[in-house]
Formats: C-alpha cells, structure tokens, sequence
C-alpha cells in the first residue's frame, strides 16, 4: 500500500517536474483520443486489419528515411516524414487493390504487408542494422517524444476531429451502407480518398507512442470492448476512448514506474479491459438469453 | 414521380439481362414486378436507381434523363437484402435516421413516420437487437426519411411475419394514396394486399404489362 501511494507519488511529481513525462502524456492523452476514435470507422468497415497494414507499411519509410538521412547524409529532417508519406502512399495502394481484386478485397493486406516488411528489412540493413531507433519504430518510444512531435500531435488531433465534427453524418452512413449513402448522393470516393489519407497520417503518429507492431491494437481493441457494451453509436464511441485514455494513463505510469515498455504496457491493459469486458458479459448475460440461443442452434441442427 | 424507361437493355459483362423492356409510370401509379428468380426484377430497379448505368435518353425520371438527375433524395428504396449494412457494431434507430436525412423534415414530421411505421418506441434501440420485421420497417422508414416521391422496394416481405407484412402493406398503400410513386418487386403477391395498379412481369429479362386477374389465376409462375 505504502510502496504503492509512493510510486503513484513519483509518478505525479514526474509530471509536474519532468518536461519528458509531460511530453509523454499529452501525446498520450491525444493518440488515446484518436486512435479509437479512428479505430471505430475501421471495425464498422470490416477493416480492422487495415492498421497494421499500414503500420507495417510506414515502417518501411521509416527505415528508408534512416537510411538516407544515416548512411547518404542526406538532409531529410526526421525519418518520421517519410514514415508519414508511406503510410499514406500504403493506404492509397491498399484503396486501389481493394477495387482491382472486387471479390477478393482483403487481398490487398498481405500484399501490402509483405511489400512493408519486406522493404523494412532491406533498409534496416543498408542503414547500418538493428539499433535503438529500429528498436524504438517497433516498440514505441512515448517517454522520448520531443515538444516539435507533440505539436504536430495536437495540430492533427485537432484537425481530423474538427473534420469529423463537420462531415459525421455523412462518414457515419458511409461506413455503416456505403451503397446506400450512393443513392443519397454522398460522393463516396471522396470521402474515402480523404479518410484514407487520415489513416495513414494517425497510423504513423500512433507508431511513436506504441510502435509498428502494436498500432493496431491501439486503434481496434478498445473498440473491440466497446462495441460489446455500447448501445448505440455515440456511447460506444465514447466507452472506446474512456477504454483507451485509461489503459494511456496506466500504462504511462506503471512503464515510467517500473521501466516497461510503453506500448507493451498501454496495450495490455487495453487488452485486460476487453477481458474484464467478456467475462463481465457472460457472467451478467441472462441465463434466459442462452437457453434461447442454444434452442436455436438445436432447431437449426434438426 | 413519373419514371419512363424506353427500350432499355441492360447487360452484366455481355451476359444480357433486361431486353427492350419499357415502362411508363405517371404520379401516384403504383407498379408490381413479379418474376421468376434471376428474371432481372433487381436488375431493373437498380437503373433506375443509377446504380446501374444505363445508356443515355433509356430511362427519364420526371422528365429529366437519369444521368443528369441530380436530385437522388427523391427516391427512396430499401434493397432486396439488408446484407449491405454492417451489421454488429451498435446504432439506434435514431442514429441511423439522423445520418440518412439530409432533407428538411421538421422533428414532428420524423416522429410521426416513425409512428406510422411502428418504430416509435424503438428508436433508441440498438437495431442489432430488432427482429426481422422491426428492422424491415426501419429501412422502408429510412427509405421515407427525405420525403421521396419514388419509393423502390425489392421483396421488402420476404422473410418477415405476416402481421408485419399486412402492416408493412398498409404503409405502402397509405404513403400510395398520399402521391408517391411506387414501385414493388414482389415474390408472393396476395390479392387485396395492395392496392397496386400496374403489374410488370419479367420473363427472362423480356417485360410484359398484365392485367391483375390475369396473375392471379395464373399463380406465380
Ligand atoms: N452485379 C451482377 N453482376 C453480374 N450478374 C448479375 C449481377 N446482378 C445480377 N446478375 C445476374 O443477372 C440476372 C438477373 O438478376 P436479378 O436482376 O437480381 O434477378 P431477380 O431480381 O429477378 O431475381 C441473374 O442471372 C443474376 O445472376
Ligand atoms: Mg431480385
């Protein structure tokens, strides 16, 4: 208890005294805020893949960028801007296979992964091997952002919501009847163009807090929770980011306590929470609601 | 709305589905599609719609030719299958009804559609949790949202309880008699159901007007 209130001591002194936790946690807070926020729009279209895609995707972009600015010297600024670019041009491709292979759409994804990987590990190579900074893409680096990052986070953050404020009802149809917002008009394409853009860019912002391999997790599992107790849209909306900035702020504080990795962290208590959501689920469902079912299942089998 | 289709002939990749078929529709004419299955009933309606493109000057709604019509919250329709929507992830009736309206409908007027078509006590319910027959009267609702003129309904019926058909029916023939435009592709047409007063049969993408009686001693087939 007492060993418990001083670490939570620790970590609230950090905050106020130490420039980096703040850092840390804003980033947090806005990533945790957008990332489910983004990752909703995706569960609805049966995409949820979509994020590692891409993730996989930047990461390829990154390790180029490391390698031009590393081994060419060339000046790029920070490799994150071509993790960003490819992210971007990751979701374009997807976007564009998805409508070549019609029947087959989720063939873009293990194409697009493998492209990513593959990349990945071509330029790792040429940039000198695994280092830190490699180590870091995978796995997430919240506790070193620095202020130029956290700015661009919140510039985004606040643009994409803004976009979201304005066209809701028209992003909402999209993705729950795509058909049906046609025949209303909507010019569907556009909209997708855009929101595939948005994708890739909070894709690549995302990697900074948990890393390539964990982005997607991020973005789908607080849904994943959410949408089991939600009842409609806007309150499942709502659980998933409430899900998402507590498993931020835990996460934060127990990797920053006890030096575990962030992302690891922050995802699994995103993890735990669908748990806890499952098992809560089946204990508080009607006994009646099961009957029910498994009746149905018997007439089905008949 | 007046719907006019002349001489359209329609193909999925060079495999000819509709031949030569036409259709006259004034204001307030209420038409009935019958068809055996794959006689290109959907087909149909989908050019109308625009969700299948047509040639130019092959079918004209209020005069206008399709590919210049602009004003697509005319028409509403509630396709064969729901199975377009992405079921599972939670929405109310409500919800679905605010992103679908883009029209100017006062509230009063959105609750008594809801009224009419039964649906007024279900509207912040999760329509995952709607039987088949609730969810059948939120898409025709949802159809009527903007105030359509042209209301496209493909074997809305199917599949659902006959207490919800025959109420289903009274609706269309209630929004009918107030001067909308409807077209009904339907499987097992009753007589006295509704109060259509044209019928199209479609035989192998061949269309023939028939008189009522005539369907009806005939069957389905
Ligand atoms: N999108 C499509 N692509 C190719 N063929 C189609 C498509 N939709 C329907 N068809 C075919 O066109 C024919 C007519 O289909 P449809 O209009 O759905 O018939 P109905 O509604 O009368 O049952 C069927 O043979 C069907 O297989
Ligand atoms: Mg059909």
């Amino acid at each position: 208890m007492e060993i418990d209130s001083l670490i939570l001591m620790g970590f609230i002194r950090a905050l106020i005294e130490r420039q980096f936790m703040q850092f840390a946690l804003i980033t947090g807070i806005l990533v945790g805020l957008l990332a489910p926020v983004i990752g909703s729009f995706v569960v609805i279209k049966r995409l949820s893949l979509i994020a590692d895609t891409l993730s996989h995707f930047s990461l390829a972009g990154l390790s180029i960028g490391l390698f031009l600015l590393n081994i060419l010297r060339l000046p790029i600024g920070d490799p994150l801007y071509v993790g960003m670019t490819f992210a971007v041009i990751g979701a374009l491709l997807i976007e564009a296979l998805r409508s070549y292979y019609k029947n087959y759409k989720e063939i873009s994804m293990p194409i697009v992964i493998s492209l990513g990987t593959a990349l990945s590990a071509l330029f790792i190579s040429l940039a000198g091997g695994f280092n830190t900074e490699i180590y870091n893409y995978l796995f997430g680096s919240i506790l070193t952002v620095g202020r130029n990052f956290v700015f661009i986070m919140a510039v985004t953050t606040f643009v994409i919501l803004l976009l979201i404020a304005i066209f809701y009802k028209r992003i909402v149809i999209i993705s729950f009847d795509e058909r049906y917002a046609r025949l209303l008009g909507i010019r569907v394409g556009v909209f997708q163009f855009f929101s595939t853009i948005i994708l890739g860019l909070v894709v690549s912002l995302s990697i900074e807090t948990v890393g390539v391999l964990l982005v997607g997790s991020l973005m789908i599992i607080p849904v994943a929770a959410a949408m089991k107790i939600g009842n409609s849209f806007k309150t499942t909306l709502l659980i998933a980011i409430l899900f998402s900035e507590v498993s931020v702020i835990l996460g934060l504080w127990l990797s920053y306590s006890f030096g575990f990795p962030s992302g690891a962290t922050i995802v699994l208590f995103n993890i735990l929470i669908l748990l806890m959501v499952i098992i809560i689920k089946k204990i508080f469902s009607s006994p009646h609601a099961e009957e029910k079912v498994a009746m149905e299942a018997e007439v089905r089998t008949e | 709305m007046r719907v006019e289709v002349r001489n359209l002939s329609f193909s999925y990749d060079y495999r000819p589905v509709l031949r030569n078929v036409s259709l006259n529709l004034e204001n307030g004419d209420f038409l009935v599609v019958v068809g055996n299955n794959g006689s290109g009933k959907s087909t149909l309606v989908k050019c109308i719609l625009g969700i299948n493109r047509v040639p130019e000057k092959k079918i004209f709604l209020d005069g206008m030719e399709i590919n210049e019509f602009r004003r697509r919250l005319r028409i509403g329709y509630v396709p064969q299958k729901l199975d377009d929507f992405n079921y599972e992830f939670p929405i109310t009736v409500n919800e679905i009804m605010h992103v679908s309206r883009y029209s100017r409908m006062r509230d009063e007027d959105k609750l008594a559609l809801f009224d009419r078509m039964g649906i007024l006590e279900l509207q912040n319910e999760n329509i995952n949790t709607l039987s088949g027959g609730q969810l059948q009267r939120v898409f025709i609702a949802r159809a009527m949202v903007n105030n359509p003129d042209l209301l496209i309904l493909d074997e809305p019926t199917a599949g659902i309880d006959a207490e919800s058909e025959a109420k289903f029916y009274r609706i269309v023939n209630d929004l009918n008699d107030e001067g909308v435009t409807v077209i009904l592709i339907s499987h097992n047409l009753k007589p006295g159901r509704s109060n259509f007063n044209r019928i199209m049969r479609l035989t192998d993408g061949r269309a023939r007007t028939i008189a009522a009686s005539e369907y009806f001693e005939r069957g389905v087939d």
